[in-house]
């Protein structure tokens, strides 16, 4: 009996710090991944002491009697925002209350689930290159510059993506994007076109902000994950640094002042 | 005149908010009300706008209506709140006083010339609304499941 509840508990825990670092490598806030984790050993009944660092999830397992059953620790894999994973995993918690699944079946969902495909790689380029039109068109642009935006979303993000594929620091990917995308977007003012200067360049980096962290950094402020919410601060701190350096190259280049 | 160009931002701003959607993967059966939630927070913001309301307080409330509205859209597409409320309030972000904040910055480093009082002061006023604008956006986007004072969307009935 002990000794098939110590096993039980060696993979429930092992699941969870599973599920807790694909959220927090997916973008999931702090309280999200508490209170899936929660969920999930309050399903098996036991009892979840869940610590996020940074980069890493440490968790004990306690059943009724305060017993310490399992201890573990695991460092998140580095990979972008996916919301198809949150949202997936809150699924999952949800089904495995409700519906008694076992913790195989969950472990069986959660690989799957983390197998899901991401959006074909063009449409993932035309669609955000979309989206910097939008913005420069929301940011009071007009057809050219709408034009200017989108093909320099769709340079910067394409060799954003590239300098990801080939293992970059992150920040340098983002200083890459951000250079050939004005560099992009400088070339069309160079070159004497009659267009709005700021909404151009402005406009063609915007696809690199760090939407996710930053908003997750205030919703761990607030939520009194003090810690967590700081280091996304500065996380996309950098981020940022790094757009307005690859802007700053590419106007020395161009010699825009 | 005015509203013509309000509502033709809100239309391209829906775009914004859909392929931010797309480049953070969401699952594909939020994209339309993506595209919805990016158009209604920038209609808002700019009607504010409009009224001559502070670009503060109309990005705040346009944020605060995404983020009420993503609860029951998490409950008709049954995804957490916040996979909906962040793509939707991408379109608010401040790109364009940050965009300035950056520039006068750089400028900041110059020698100090008879226009430097004046550079200064637009880059602290650029560098505090792009602060307080993204402030009050991740606040707005929070907020529904703050007031409400519950763990999970799953519990909140509106």
């Amino acid at each position: 009996m002990e000794q098939h509840k110590v096993k039980e508990a060696k993979e429930l825990g092992s699941l969870l710090l599973d599920v807790g670092v694909s959220l927090l490598s997916s973008g999931a806030s702090c309280s999200r991944i508490r209170i899936t984790m929660r969920r999930l050993a309050t399903a098996y009944q036991y009892d979840a002491h869940i610590s996020i660092a940074p980069k890493s999830i440490s968790l004990t397992l306690n059943i009724e009697d305060e017993h310490v059953i399992f201890n573990g620790m695991r460092s998140t894999p580095s990979q972008g925002v996916n919301f198809k994973t949150i949202s997936g995993i809150s699924r999952l918690s949800w089904e495995a209350v409700e519906e008694d699944l076992s913790i195989q079946q969950v472990r069986d969902k959660l690989t799957a689930l983390l197998a899901l495909p991401h959006y074909p790689r063009i449409i993932i380029l035309l669609f955000v290159s979309l989206a910097g039109a939008g913005f420069c068109f929301s940011f009071g642009g007009k057809l050219p510059e709408m034009f200017i935006a989108f093909g320099a979303t769709f340079c910067g993000l394409f060799v954003r993506q590239e300098a990801i594929k080939r293992k970059f620091n992150p920040y340098f990917c983002v200083f890459f994007g951000s250079l050939v995308a004005s560099l992009f977007a400088g070339a069309f003012i160079k070159a004497g076109l009659n267009i709005s200067f700021e909404h151009a360049f402005a406009t063609s980096v915007l696809f690199l902000i760090p939407g996710v962290p930053l908003i997750n950094s205030f919703t761990d402020l607030i939520d009194g994950n003090i810690l967590n919410g700081i280091v996304r601060g500065v996380n996309a701190l950098m981020f940022s640094m790094a757009i307005a350096f690859g802007l700053l190259v590419a106007m020395i280049i161009y010699n825009l002042n | 005149m005015e509203w013509i160009l309000i509502l033709s931002k809100a239309f391209w701003s829906g775009w914004a908010a859909l392929g931010f959607g797309i480049l953070f993967n969401v699952p594909p059966r939020t994209l339309f009300a993506l595209w919805i939630g990016g158009a209604i927070g920038v209609m808002i913001k700019f009607s504010l706008l409009q009224m001559s309301v502070s670009v503060v307080l109309a990005s705040f409330i346009g944020a605060s209506v995404v983020g009420i509205l993503s609860i029951p859209i998490a409950h008709a597409r049954h995804v957490p709140p916040m996979i909906f409320a962040i793509p939707s309030v991408i379109p608010l972000i401040p790109g364009v006083f940050a965009y300035r904040t950056m520039l006068g910055l750089i400028k900041l480093t110059g020698t100090i010339g008879t226009d430097y009082n004046t550079i200064l002061s637009e880059t602290i006023n650029n560098g505090a609304k792009t602060l307080f604008i993204i402030m009050s956006l991740a606040i707005g986007v929070a907020i529904p499941m703050h007031v409400m004072r519950k763990e999970s969307a799953k519990n909140i009935r509106l």
